[in-house]
Parts: C-alpha cells; structure tokens; sequence
C-alpha cells in the first residue's frame, strides 16, 4: 500500500460518500440539454424552438442547486456524526482540514460541470439546431459551474458549522417567513420574503446567478 | 524526572453538575500510566482535554514539552489516540481507512501495519460498519501503533472486548512499548488490567484526582492491619488512615503509606498489631474511592 497525499486520502473519502448521488446528478446534467433539443426539434419557427428550450432551463438551475446543497452537506455528514473526533485527532489545523474538505468537493462538482458541457457542445453541433439561432455551451457551463459553487459554498460553509449554528440559521429563515405571514395577516404592505428574495435574487445579490434566463440555443 | 504529560491546575465545567477541578497529573516519560477511576469520574474528559479536543476552561497542559491546545498539531503527530468509542467513518473498508490513516502520518510503517492486519485477522474489504466491537478495536489499536507514536493515549481500549481479542489487544501494544519506549496513558476501570500492565496509577473520582503514585508503591503502601487494643495506640500514626470499622473485638484499619518498620507505632502505643493484609489493587481502588468520598 502507497501512502496517498492528505489531499488525495480525503478526496476518496468524499468520493465514496457522494459517488452515488453524483453520478445521478452528472447523468441529469448530461440529459437536460439532449432532451430540450429532442422536445424542441422540429418547431415551427425560431421563437418557439427558443421557448421550448427555454422550458428546460430552469433545470440547469435547480441541478447546480442540487449538487452544491448535496456535496456540501456531505462533505462534513460523517465528521458531523462522528462529532468530529476522528477528524480532530488527525494531525492538521482545522482550517487546512476544511480547505482540503473543500476543495475536494469543488473537485468533485467538475463531474457533473464536465456531463453539461460534453452535452451542451452536442447539441451545438447538432443539425436540429436552426441554422438562424446560436449555441452557447461554454457560457452555459461557466454560469452553472458558478451558480454551483456559490450553491456549494453556501451550504459547505452551513454544514461545516455545529448544529446549534445550522439550527440558529433555519431558526431565522422560519422566523422571517412567520413574520412575513403575520404581517400579511395584519393587512402591512411589508413583504419580508419579496425583500430578501430580491435582495439575494436580483444582480448582485448573492443568489443572482441562479435568476434569469439559462440559454444554451438563443438568437 | 521528565513528564510526557502534566497538567497543573487543569479545570473544566462543562455544565451543572461535574466539574474537572484543580487537576495535577504527571505521566513520567516512558512509564506505563493506568488512569482508573469509575464510570463517569471524568477520565474521557480529562484525556479530551489533554488531546485538545476539548477546549480547557484554566490551568496549563503540556504534552510531549508543547502546551496544549496551541501545540496540538505537533502533539496529534506524535500521539497514538484511541478514544472511548469508535470514531472511524463506517462507510469506509479496513484497507480503505487505513490508506487515509496513513496519510496524515510521516512514520506510518506500512509494513507493520499490514502485518498488524494479518495477526488481527481483519479483512481489508470489510466496512468499517460490518466489523464487530473486537474487530473495531483492534483496527483502532493497529491504527495507533503503526504510525509509530512517542505516545499513545487509550481510553477505555479494551472495553466490551472478549478475553481473546483483549489479549492480543494488549500483547500487540506491549510489543510495541517496548520496542519504542513509547508512553501510554491507559484508562480503564478494569483494575486488575492496569494491575498487570501498568507501571505508574492515578486514580481519579468526581473530576478530582485522588491518587497519583507507582504502581508498586500504591500496591504496597495499601494495607488492611488487624488490631487489638485500639484504645492504647499513639495519636499520630506514620501513616494515612482511611477507614477504620469494629471487628472481633479490636479494630480492622486500612491504611495508605504502610511500611514494615511503622510497626512500631503500635508497640509504642501499647497496642497489638495482629495482622497486616496485603490488599489487591482493586480492593485498594475500592477502598481509597470509599474514603475519598467520604472525606467529600
């Protein structure tokens, strides 16, 4: 047996943890694009091919979404079960720990990147494509890279926290949502929810990438 | 004398109700050190402590001459830790967790580990969820060992393990003690355990510690005397008493810090030493648990 770099060692662990549900969302990354072409082709003129398409795209969405909340929160599943004492034993500082933690994930999120964009590029070079429109397969890729790793981040940095810090941030999403219902109730015209939606949705905020539209075919 | 450990004023209070107070420990460098106390007096607490996985509330810890928690990246490198229960991830196999294992330590001697595994009978392709607690607690001792530590801190290892696997358990960390002249800080509330291992005792109760001495030294100075005329016996003893009880007519007295020329003492006094019993460590546990709790 050869020693592996520390790197490396905690890669494979991450790897054994998230394979499965990896290698489903890589699949899923892979089909989107196949299958909007597929339901898109033959379209009677190029704004109803683009808005076929269009249907499809809020999966790239949610699938850059799936894969940072699921390889975030597994990344630190198992230190979090084993109260971090294995973890803690290992002679390294904490934060060269989650470093490693991290980056392994980001790793491993360049599966389902690389799925999108081998099929991104087929359908570009697809003759179902009309001839007046274009395909955008590396802006496509870089933006659901992006929205995954703000995704990944997010949750990594949620995950990586104790219970109690994960509680007292779930412990503030549903005190904002009671109190946006209750002032509602009470006839205000304040909509909490609508605020911070926006504030995180609309540019810059930090959820905007997953906002708007995602066009692999457009004019 | 160099310490491998030592703590000086060491306290923690998790939360009502127990506390590690005042705590004072000082593992000699190549001793083998039983840490006995009963279920819940704080051992796993305290080796947490001194492991910096728990951070300390005042006093100072020094293990292997760096202060801890700050030197606890140097320290986890020179220390073999096998904790109360099992910390390993289950969904990793034998061969897989020792790769990661290896990993993180520069001595790591692949070959013993391996021949470690073969003298365990542990399956490389086993999950780590599928082995038994014997299994796991070898796995857990070859882990420690092969990365070739300057000290090895067990808590409770051999806990729930059947005679057999205990045996080869112990025999493998003896091996290794003394081939390496390691430490080892061993806790454990099976006495006769630490009884036939151990070179130095500390006995803690309540998160107090309630003796630290030579294992030789705690097994000889724990005596039970058989005495008449109690009445007619000097003031001052030359030693510690910590229990006296009435018994056939005279006095049954367990004593800490007997030697044979304190027999004078009672001839002194006019009083008649019958008999002076040689108590086991676990009596001498028993006893010096009863009287420190009845000081409490």
């Amino acid at each position: 047996m050869t020693r592996p770099s520390r790197w490396r060692a905690l890669l494979e662990t991450q790897w054994k943890w998230t394979r499965g549900i990896l290698l489903l969302i890589a699949l899923t990354t892979f089909a989107i694009p196949l299958l909007s072409l597929r339901a898109s082709a033959g379209a009677r003129d190029d704004s109803i091919f683009i808005s076929s398409m269009q249907a499809w795209a809020v999966g790239y969405a949610f699938a850059a979404a799936g894969v940072g909340l699921l390889i975030g929160v597994l990344s630190w599943s198992y230190d979090h079960r084993l109260r971090h004492v294995y973890a803690l034993s290992l002679p390294i500082e904490r934060w060269r720990y989650s470093l490693m933690r991290f980056t392994g994930g980001l790793a491993l999120i360049a599966l389902p990147v690389a799925t999108l964009f081998v099929s991104a590029e087929i359908v570009a070079h697809s003759s179902l494509v009309p001839p007046t429109l274009h395909a955008y397969p590396v802006a496509l890729t870089l933006r659901f890279a992006f929205a995954a790793l703000v995704a990944y981040s997010v949750f990594f940095a949620i995950s990586s926290a104790t219970a109690r810090t994960a509680g007292y941030i779930l412990g503030a999403i549903g005190l904002a949502f009671v109190l946006n219902v209750v002032l509602r109730a009470a006839g205000s015209r304040i909509d909490l929810l609508g605020y911070v939606s926006d504030v995180l949705l609309a540019t810059p905020g930090l959820l905007a990438v997953f906002g708007g539209r995602w066009m692999l075919v457009d004019v | 004398m160099t310490f491998a450990i030592e703590t000086s004023d060491l306290q923690f209070r998790p939360g009502r109700g127990f506390e590690i107070s005042n705590l004072n420990m000082h593992v000699p460098s190549g001793s083998l050190y039983g840490f006995l106390g009963p279920n819940g007096a704080g051992k796993t607490t305290t080796i947490r402590l001194l492991l910096g996985l728990t951070p300390k509330q005042s006093g100072t810890i020094t293990v292997l001459g760096r202060s801890m928690p700050a030197g606890s990246v140097e320290v986890m490198a020179r220390t073999g830790y096998v904790p109360e229960r099992p910390h390993l991830y289950p969904t990793l196999s034998v061969d897989e967790t020792m790769r990661l294992h290896s990993a993180f330590h520069a001595r790591w001697d692949t070959t013993w580990a391996e021949e470690l595994q073969r003298q365990f009978n542990l399956v490389g392709e086993r999950r780590i969820a599928s082995l038994s607690k014997g299994e796991t607690g070898k796995l857990m001792m070859l882990l420690a060992l092969a990365q070739q530590p300057e000290l090895l801190v067990l808590d409770e290892p051999t806990d729930g393990l059947d005679p057999v696997v205990r045996r080869d358990v112990l025999e493998a960390l003896l091996g290794y003690v003394s081939s390496h002249s390691a430490t080892v800080l061993i806790s454990s509330h099976l006495v006769h355990e630490l009884e036939r291992i151990c070179d130095w005792i500390a006995v803690m109760d309540r998160g107090r510690m309630v003796a630290e001495l030579p294992m030789q030294e705690f097994k000889d100075g724990i005596k039970r005397l058989v005495i008449a005329d109690v009445a007619r016996a000097a003031a001052e003893p030359p030693f510690t008493v910590l229990a006296r009880k009435q018994s056939n007519g005279g006095e049954q007295w367990l004593v800490r810090g007997w030697t044979n020329g304190m027999r004078d003492y009672f001839a002194r006094g006019g009083g008649t030493l019958r008999e002076v019993i040689d108590l086991d460590l676990e009596e001498g546990f028993v006893e010096l648990l009863r009287s420190f709790r009845g000081a409490a």
